[in-house]
């Protein structure tokens, strides 16, 4: 199966947040009390949470000259080299052949390095509860399991959240792009932060606008780690034959001159 | 011994008092949630517990693996006495830091998954496997001072000869599930099969006191563990400031565990020898000061290459908060200590000795701190400062810790009484003729 990805069209989008609705009806989350005004502007809930898995954000940006509502969606990018995989010392966060990013809950301990390796500061965790998990969007794996789309994707009554392939929905995005060049900001975000991701947007205002973090590097960022895991083995190898050695070569010296009393006190 | 009535001083009430608020905070953690004591949020999951009870704790048990090596590896024999007070420090101290991940990991119940899902690429799965590999290791070094308090000579005689095999099965166990390439598994296995070999022919002498594989395997599961908590911090060079990220966090962090296990044991033998009403091991917590010294010098040249070849050296002389940060730890914890120790009249002298140990303590602690807390920088959150119940529930630990240390050192055998009659006496071989076993010289 093909990587499939998510286009988010941030000019589509009216800001109706049926996906917001779709989203907690698919995965079961309960509804927060919320306040007005707890985040920028007129966005609800505030923020992501441990039950909002997805989240339109509303932006009033100057478009030509003149203040408009510019709305984002805020969810898990699925990553091509998620680092919250990576970091996961129990393999709970899992990158799909077909794009998710899934979260096998029976394996979770709640160590919340995901969270801190997370390059979007996406994956959630359930501090209010006794026996606590994370949360995070899946992308629906369980939907796309039987042909289907993402709830949010399947729900958006203007097209802003279209599903496919991800070279398809890359074409898609440059030819939206070409079609429309004095609209569009001319690039794609998830194209390359953070080594590709399976979530691409595209809108009419740079992306750090919306809410996205513009500051992500646009390589894996486990590159480091990969380094020093590497080194594990020759470290161990190189350790134990040096520590093994030195002991050797010392009781050796000293089996020759006897036990006598050193000199030294 | 016999001046000493009971722990239960007013210092003994205080620790106890504290210890027990620890507890009733823990459990009231574990009926509510995180969230119910602490003030780790969204955008910052990791706070004051990562920071001072994991990444400082470990870093401060140390001298359990650098005494250890550098009696029985290298031959500093007239440090053996120093030998089992940093190995009970250690144990005792991976201990504690076991309790303090039961708090802050989510589903602690869970904890022993990581024995069954492997992740080898993840440094998080490193350290995990490091915990129990190590844990086990140092109650195998430490057990044989119940074994001798209680005079159980057959189980002191197994002991000497079956923990050499669990250490090797351990190594082994962890190299198969970090490495997972068969010729890895094969050398690094081979190898220390062969020394083992080796010393059951008598080719290689065998140490009378302590199975010498015993203390490779500590001292390799220590390595791996201090530079992996390094190594977990590499996975985000997005949210940790310049002054701390760097790709050699985990040669970085290892080397600054050795200079604070030395100082660790300074600073423990000080102060049980003040509890004990004995004098201190002058002349070997000054051996050690020396160590410390070049220790410090070592670091301080890393951490100053490290910041130029990044090109992060102009952002110390910035001023944010987190410049501050990195002043005071680098000042606190290297460059007064330094100073303190640079003449050998200082090094000799037990106060001095102490302070400029004290002080590289406490900056570890901060660079810890630093790098789980002021370095990190999120966009989700305004900010996180540590919750009074998450820090009272680390100074529960902290104090049960010394009741618990307190205890033990007047029950076991672990600080050696007639040392100072050794020491004083013609020979060096005070050290040699009395093994850990209690039997053959």
């Amino acid at each position: 199966m093909a990587m499939k990805a998510m286009l988010i069209d941030a000019m589509r989008c009216i800001g109706c947040r049926g996906c917001q609705v779709a989203c907690k009806t698919w995965n079961g989350r309960k509804a927060e009390k919320t306040e007005f005004f707890s985040g920028p502007g007129y966005q609800n809930p505030g923020d992501l949470s441990a039950e909002t898995l997805t989240l339109i954000t509303y932006n009033e940006v100057q478009v030509n000259g003149r203040f408009d509502w510019v709305f984002g969606k805020k969810q898990c990018m699925h990553c091509n080299t998620p680092a919250c995989a990576a970091a996961c010392p129990v393999g709970a966060l899992k990158k799909l052949e077909s794009g998710p990013v899934i979260y096998q809950k029976h394996r979770c301990i709640g160590c919340r390095y995901c969270m801190l390796a997370c390059p979007f500061e996406i994956p959630r965790f359930e501090y209010d509860s006794a026996n606590p998990y994370i949360t995070k969007c899946t992308m629906c794996a369980d939907r796309l399991e039987t042909g289907g789309v993402p709830a949010c994707s399947k729900v958006c009554p203007t097209g802003a959240i279209a599903f496919g392939d991800r070279d398809e929905m890359i074409r898609e995005a440059q030819h939206r792009i070409n079609q429309n060049p004095s609209g569009y900001y001319h690039e794609i975000y998830g194209l390359e932060e953070a080594g590709g991701t399976c979530v691409l947007h595209i809108s009419n205002v740079p992306f750090d606008k919306l809410g996205h973090r513009t500051d992500v590097p646009k390589h894996a960022v486990n590159k480091d780690t990969e380094q020093a895991m590497e080194a594990i083995p020759i470290v161990m190898l190189g350790l134990a034959a040096l520590l093994g050695g030195i002991y050797m070569l010392r009781t050796r010296t000293v089996h020759h001159e006897s036990d006598a009393p050193r000199a030294d006190g | 011994m016999s001046e000493h009535k009971s722990a239960t001083g007013p210092g003994g009430r205080l620790l106890y008092l504290i210890a027990g608020l620890g507890i009733v905070i823990a459990l009231w953690r574990f009926a509510n949630g995180i969230g119910a004591v602490s003030n780790l949020n969204q955008g910052y999951p990791w706070g004051f517990w990562i920071g001072f009870d994991i990444l400082a704790g470990i870093a401060l048990a140390a001298g359990g693996f650098v005494v250890a090596a550098l009696v029985h590896i290298f031959g500093g024999e007239r440090y053996h006495p120093l030998v089992r007070p940093a190995i009970f420090t250690a144990f005792l101290g991976y201990l504690l830091f076991i309790t303090g991940l039961l708090v802050d990991i989510g589903r602690p119940w869970t904890f022993w998954q990581m024995i069954i899902f492997w992740h080898h690429e993840s440094p998080m799965f490193e350290v995990g496997w490091c915990v129990m590999m190590y844990t086990t290791i140092l109650f195998l070094e430490f057990v044989p001072a119940v074994l001798e308090k209680y005079k159980k000579t057959v189980w002191l005689e197994r002991w000497r000869t079956y923990s050499p095999w669990i250490a090797w099965a351990l190594v082994v166990l962890f190299t198969i599930a970090l490495i997972r390439t068969v010729a890895w598994v094969v050398a690094v296995g081979g190898v220390l099969l062969l020394f083992q070999i080796l010393v059951h022919r008598g080719v290689i002498r065998r140490d009378p006191r302590v199975p010498t594989l015993l203390i490779i395997a500590g001292v390799l599961f220590s390595t791996m563990h201090q530079s992996s908590l390094g190594t977990v911090f590499t996975m985000v060079p997005h949210k940790l400031h310049p002054l701390w990220y760097s790709p050699i966090l985990p040669v970085l962090f290892f080397t600054s565990a050795v200079m604070t296990g030395l100082a660790m044991v300074i600073v423990e033998a000080t102060l049980s020898a003040r509890y004990l009403r004995r004098p201190p091991e002058s002349d070997l917590l000054s051996g050690i000061g020396r160590g410390l010294w070049w220790a410090l010098i070592v670091y301080l040249g890393l951490r100053t290459l490290d910041l130029a070849v990044r090109g992060a050296a102009a952002e110390a002389f910035a001023v944010t908060p987190q410049s501050l940060a990195f002043w005071l730890e680098i000042l606190v914890g290297v460059v007064i200590p330094l100073a303190m120790l640079v003449s050998r009249d200082s090094v000799s002298s037990d106060r001095g000795l102490f302070w400029a140990s004290l002080l590289v303590v406490i900056g570890l602690v901060i660079n810890r701190l630093n790098v789980a807390i002021t370095g990190i920088h999120a966009a989700t959150a305004e900010r996180y400062v540590p919750h009074w119940m998450e820090i009272a529930v680390s100074a529960g630990i902290v104090s049960a810790g010394i009741l618990v240390y307190r205890a033990v050192v007047r029950w076991l055998p672990v600080i050696e009484e007639h040392q100072h009659a050794d020491r004083t006496a013609s020979g060096r071989t005070g050290a040699h003729g009395r093994p850990a076993g209690g039997s053959q010289p």
